[in-house]
């Protein structure tokens, strides 16, 4: 059967993908970003898992507001990378593993999740910033080494999700993950936060000291996180900061006791950037 | 009624200063807004918006105080009225506007001003 094997909840702030486009590993503005990015992409390749289930959100760019779906998953085999505004990124079409897909979105609405699903659309930064830092030698190479099973969240358009119908969502795609009967190892990553607002007069709001609590809670008490309201997100960790909903996906997708095995923390400029990795016991 | 129809989750939400909550509400007065912004990821709008800012407003059925927020930049404006920040990134990178001076303009300050704030101004 396929088998989760660990969970990564990380941030996507389009300048992730943008420092990376642009070289800047050097620079000691960026270093503390890539640094902090090494050592999960030197566990993937360690762990070479054979699957990444991916919680990200969309940008208005693929979906707009005319219908905006709450849970969404691709089934397709390959999604090309959208144009935001300045052309696509050059970095390779995402692969999916339509199989699977297929499998977990026929699951996932089974389990009375009752999902929209789509095809071959292009997806945006919410999901191809942080693959790069996970996968640096992809973009060289011009083949992701891994598919993706990509399942997007609404935290854009109030009303939002939940954050406890998040983490069921998590508890789900592991159901699902484990009634496949082929052998794959699997990964979980969460994406979105940490602390930011970006509307208003409160723009550009940060709270390192909320942001600490989360990394701990996420890893130690979720269901504490579960238990708070959208509100609650918006107030400590700004409005857009409420996106980190989507890590509690990934972690209602592991074991209730993971070991975490790294961590950074970077808020050089409007967004505080996390990586955090948690791994299930062998 | 909640400031927010009702919805519990958003209990308090609307004692944040300076926050625009986008809801379904905030949704409906932005559609043709947001419609016209999230337009511009395809290049053909893109270049009609550069080339003949008129002709795109037009296409788009944009009223003229929409017409001139966008004209203007004016992202303060812009985020009251109910475009969601998400499709004013779209304009922001067409007009080649940061993140950081977006954010600096809502705020009410130079780009300078709000660099002084953070903790890396060259990370951008």
């Amino acid at each position: 059967m396929a088998r989760i094997i660990g969970g990564i909840g990380t941030s996507h702030v389009p300048t992730i993908g943008l420092a990376f486009d642009r070289n800047k590993q050097a620079d000691p503005d960026w270093a503390p970003l890539f640094e902090g990015y090494a050592p999960v992409a030197r566990w993937l390749a360690e762990k070479k898992p054979d699957v990444l289930v991916f919680f990200f959100n969309d940008h208005a760019t693929t979906f707009f507001f005319d219908h905006y779906p709450t849970f969404a998953i691709g089934v397709w085999d390959e999604y090309p990378i959208a144009d935001e505004g300045m052309g696509p990124r050059r970095v390779p079409p995402l692969r999916g593993h339509a199989p699977l897909s297929r499998h977990i979105a026929t699951a996932l609405v089974n389990d009375e999740f009752d999902m929209s699903i789509f095809q071959d659309l292009a997806l945006d930064h919410g999901l191809n910033s942080p693959l790069t830092m996970l996968y640096p030698e992809a973009v060289a190479a011009g083949c992701w080494p891994v598919p993706l099973v990509p399942i997007e969240v609404n935290v854009l358009q109030h009303p939002m999700p939940t954050p406890l119908r998040c983490w069921k969502l998590g508890q789900a795609v592991r159901r699902a993950v484990e009634s496949w009967p082929e052998d794959l190892s699997v990964v979980v990553v969460g994406t979105g936060g940490l602390s930011h607002q970006m509307n208003g007069e409160r723009a550009g709001f940060n709270n390192e000291a909320w942001d600490r609590e989360f990394l701990q809670l996420i890893h130690t008490d979720p269901l504490a996180l579960t238990r708070m309201r959208l509100a609650d997100f918006a107030r400590l960790g700004g409005s857009e900061g409420a996106e980190v909903v989507m890590w509690l996906a990934m972690r209602g997708a592991l074991s209730p006791i993971v070991s975490k095995v790294h961590q950074s923390y970077y808020l050089p400029m409007t967004t505080a950037m996390a990586v955090a990795v948690f791994e299930e016991a062998a | 009624m909640s400031v927010f129809a009702g919805n519990p989750q958003l209990v308090g939400a609307e004692l944040l200063e300076g926050t625009f909550i986008f809801d379904l509400e905030r949704s409906a007065r932005g559609l043709r807004l947001n419609r016209f912004l999230h337009g511009l990821v395809i290049p053909e709008r893109r270049a009609l918006f550069k080339s003949d800012p008129q002709a795109a407003f037009d296409l788009a059925r944009l009223t003229p105080e929409e017409q001139q927020m966008v004209r203007d930049l004016d992202w303060r404006s812009l985020i009251h009225y109910g475009a969601s920040f998400f499709t004013l990134e779209k304009l922001g990178r067409v007009s080649g506007v940061s993140n950081p001076a977006m954010v600096a303009a809502m705020r009410g300050e130079t780009l300078e001003v709000f660099l002084a704030t953070r903790r890396v101004p060259g990370a951008r």
